[in-house]
């Protein structure tokens, strides 16, 4: 049994936050619908493609993130789709949707309209902004939501200004905040039988973690507009190597180890460097002096250095290094699945392990695949 | 209303940033959670607060740790003697969660490991959070939270387009496993509502992070071919990206997804001509053109605060954004609206706003019913009230060292 065993969800998201969501849900043992228009989710448009050849089918955004689910496609517009989409709401516990408030009304999935249909339905709802607000229904993509929660001017160079970090990191972080916060109102459903509005910001939701920058600026006034790139501090980033870079991040405690694993024992008595204020004093020294240490080693021996050390070491790891990866091959976090269009290509596992079955491999579906299926099975 | 975690105990021997902001997003959402730190061990983060040592009880002034540990009870307990593992256990007894993210052996050498608590407490749902994981060759490696990032593959895909990669601003990883955190504890609660029986969650984090760049890893693995950091642009769609506004260091972000969108911007940037330009006139005319492109934007968006651009183009229909400063976001009129920031007060620390629980739940909603804890504030209520020790059992523990009301000073410099 698995931990959402008998959980029913229907997903109606595009993109990359609620189908996050999605996958999650059907990860972790629930059924997992998912709507899609007539011509599917948007994420079937974007690559990368199988041997960079468009088709629906084959997109690696789309097959990542719609991996054990169902495709049901419907065109909202008529009258016949829509009577199914509400018997469908009718069966279902969750309903995890990511359009704008207005368009959602629009579409007649918001809460007020589907808490009618089903008391006990939680449904979860993804927005940049959130439901109200005077920017409830702007528009936005992973881009700006990167502006508007202050991540990005804090990332990158001054020279080269703000930067948003790679992939889609802010629809992300909006599908895995929804799936904690779904989760919790899963929870009290299953307790009180009644259901409920789970409202996602994630302006609201990204904004605050921006390691110790609120805190300080609120409580002390403290704040400074900078862009450190890969070097927060000597101690702190990322310093290249013969054949990449390497990454450290060394806390006052993991000084001595660190010191050994680079070769240089006698800098924990070295009074340049024996202490946090000193490091922070002769900071670019010491700078030097790591430059001269990274650049003369390999990233696996730095990353081996460090592991036996036990000092905060490691090296980027591109796409072919997590592949090989000893760690994550041990661990089975590296899933083969079977597409029958694609074929067979390497999946991340689950994002946290809870036992050797809970976890469901099964790749995602083609456009429609179940629409007769479900349809047939709804009965009137 | 109860709260969606109202009546579950969490002994939560976390420090830093993932897990204690983890513990606190359960505590946001009704958990009660007992923070368990030892006499010579507390949270590092108290010691990184910024504040001068000559203020009294300074280590309970750090808005780093005020911030991620609101809504917790503090008590201390040196879990490396007899009688603190003993009194930890009879915690156990009595809670449903416990979380953890020492590195991967610690637990083990204390004798505090999954088979150790379950025999204990078989319906516990333990929740582990290391960098590499439990079990492999790698999981005895010490990783912190912008290590994270590049152990994930982030890293390799992050940076100015064709630029070297490039770190996130602050240490991403951290506070992706601590939004994590609840998922895997609900999922735990509800296994063991189906089954009667707890479960061991292992969280690596590294691996928590590389699902969020999985398509990448899929990617990879069917193409053979390294895909190259592409800064603020997007691969399909131009314009998008980041350009200058009027004032010092002031951004505005743009992105037109369609013709529409497009031909709206070069009427609002009183260039309507640019918009049945053949070299701007399609999507794909757009991404060929893209440097030419943004330096027309860029001479335009100068003109304007980015603010003005943000409301001018939204307006119009175009996803636009200014990029936020940390005092911008908390004065931000959206924010404000949904009140992500709310006043609130601390014994020691005085008065200020702190953020609200991020998730609105309309039937069971957060709150934040109780300031971070002073070092060792509830050793009362767990020594007296939950462990029903007496005085000369609780004064013992003093003598012993097993715990403390202030802390050895010396050890946390």
């Amino acid at each position: 049994m698995q931990p959402l065993s008998g959980i029913k969800v229907l997903e109606l998201g595009n993109f990359v936050s609620a189908p996050y969501c999605g996958k999650l849900f059907a990860g972790y043992g629930a059924e997992v619908i998912k709507i899609e228009p007539p011509d599917g989710d948007i994420s079937r448009t974007h690559g990368p493609f199988k041997n960079n050849q468009p088709d629906p089918e084959t997109s690696a955004l789309f097959m990542y993130l719609n991996t054990g689910k169902r495709s049901v496609t419907l065109d909202l517009q008529t009258v016949t789709d829509h009577n199914n989409l509400i018997e469908l709401i009718k069966k279902s516990d969750v309903l995890i949707e990511n359009y704008r408030p207005n368009d959602a009304k629009a579409l007649g999935i918001d809460y007020e309209t589907l808490k009618v249909i089903n008391p006990k339905l939680v449904v979860i709802s993804i927005t940049a902004y959130g439901q109200k607000g005077p920017y409830a229904n702007y528009y936005s993509n992973n881009l700006i939501a990167f502006a508007m929660s202050g991540q990005m001017f804090i990332t990158g160079t001054e020279e080269g200004g703000p930067l948003k970090n790679g992939g889609y990191q802010a629809d992300y972080q909006g599908g895995l905040n929804a799936f904690s916060a779904g989760m919790l109102a899963v929870l009290a459903t299953e307790r009180d039988g009644v259901g409920q509005h789970v409202d996602i910001s994630v302006q609201h939701c990204m904004g605050p973690i921006l390691e110790a920058g609120i805190p300080f600026y609120s409580y002390m006034g403290l704040w400074a507009p900078e862009r450190r790139g890969n070097l927060m501090s000597s101690i702190m980033g990322v310093y290249p190597c013969i054949d990449g870079q390497i990454g450290i991040h060394v806390m006052a405690r993991n000084w001595p180890p660190f010191a050994r694993a680079v070769g240089h024992e006698e800098w924990i008595q070295d009074e340049r460097y024996s202490t946090a204020e000193a490091r922070m004093e002769n900071s670019d020294e010491l700078m030097a002096e790591i430059i001269q240490w990274s650049t003369n080693i390999t990233k696996k021996e730095a990353h081996q250095a460090g592991g036996e050390n036990r000092a905060p070491i490691t090296y980027i790891h591109d796409m072919a290094d997590l592949l090989e990866s000893p760690q994550l091959k041990e661990r089975g976090f590296l899933r083969e699945i079977e597409h029958p269009v694609a074929g067979k290509a390497t999946y991340p596992g689950p994002p946290w392990w809870m036992g050797p079955d809970n976890w469901t491999d099964n790749p995602a579906p083609l456009l429609g695949a179940n629409t007769k299926e479900i349809l047939e099975g709804l009965v009137r | 209303m109860t709260a969606p975690l109202t009546g579950i105990r969490v002994l939560d021997l976390t420090m830093v940033w993932a897990g204690p902001m983890g513990t606190r997003l359960l505590g946001d959402y009704g958990a009660e959670v007992i923070k368990i730190e030892g006499p010579k061990q507390w949270d590092l983060l108290r010691g990184l607060g910024r504040m001068p040592r000559t203020e009294e009880r300074w280590y309970n002034k750090a808005a780093y740790f005020n911030h991620n540990n609101r809504n917790k009870y503090s008590t201390i307990l040196d879990l490396q003697t007899n009688r603190g593992r003993e009194l930890f256990l009879k915690l156990v007894s009595i809670s449903d969660v416990l979380v953890e993210n020492y590195r991967a052996d610690v637990m083990q050498k204390l004798q505090l490991g999954y088979e150790e608590i379950k025999a204990v407490n078989p319906k516990i749902i333990y929740l582990s959070m290391p960098g590499h994981g439990k079990t492999g060759p790698e999981s005895g490696y010490v990783t912190y939270g912008t290590n994270v990032e590049q152990l994930a593959g982030l890293v390799s895909i992050s940076g100015y387009e064709n630029g070297e990669p490039t770190k996130t601003g602050f240490s991403y990883g951290d506070p992706m496993s601590g939004t994590a955190a609840p998922a895997a504890v609900a999922l735990g609660l509800r296994q063991l509502r189906l089954t009667g029986s707890g479960v061991f969650i292992d969280m690596a984090q590294r691996e928590n992070l590389t699902c969020l760049v999985g398509e990448y890893l899929v990617d990879y693995s069917m193409n053979n071919i390294l895909r190259n950091p592409i800064g603020n642009r997007n691969n399909q769609f131009a314009p998008h990206n980041c350009y200058p506004s009027g004032g010092e260091n002031c951004w505005v972000t743009i992105a037109c997804e369609t013709n529409a969108q497009f031909a709206k911007l070069c009427t609002i940037m009183e260039q309507p001509d640019l918009a049945t330009d053949p070299r701007f006139e399609t999507i794909e005319a757009r991404k060929k053109n893209e440097d030419l492109l943004d330096e027309i934007i860029k001479t335009w968006s100068l003109k304007h605060g980015h603010y003005e651009t943000m409301h001018n183009l939204q307006r119009a229909g175009i996803p636009s954004g200014a990029v936020l400063t940390i005092p911008e976001i908390m004065s931000d009129p959206q924010m404000r609206s949904r009140n992500a920031w709310a006043e609130h007060s601390h014994p020691d620390a005085g008065t200020w706003e702190m953020e609200t629980p991020p998730w609105l739940l309309s039937r069971t909603p957060g709150s934040v019913r109780l300031p971070a804890p002073g070092y060792a504030e509830h050793n009362e209520y767990v020594f007296a009230d939950l462990l029903g020790l007496s005085d000369t059992e609780i004064a013992a523990l003093h003598e012993e060292g097993v715990t403390a009301l202030s802390p050895d000073i010396k050890s946390h410099t």
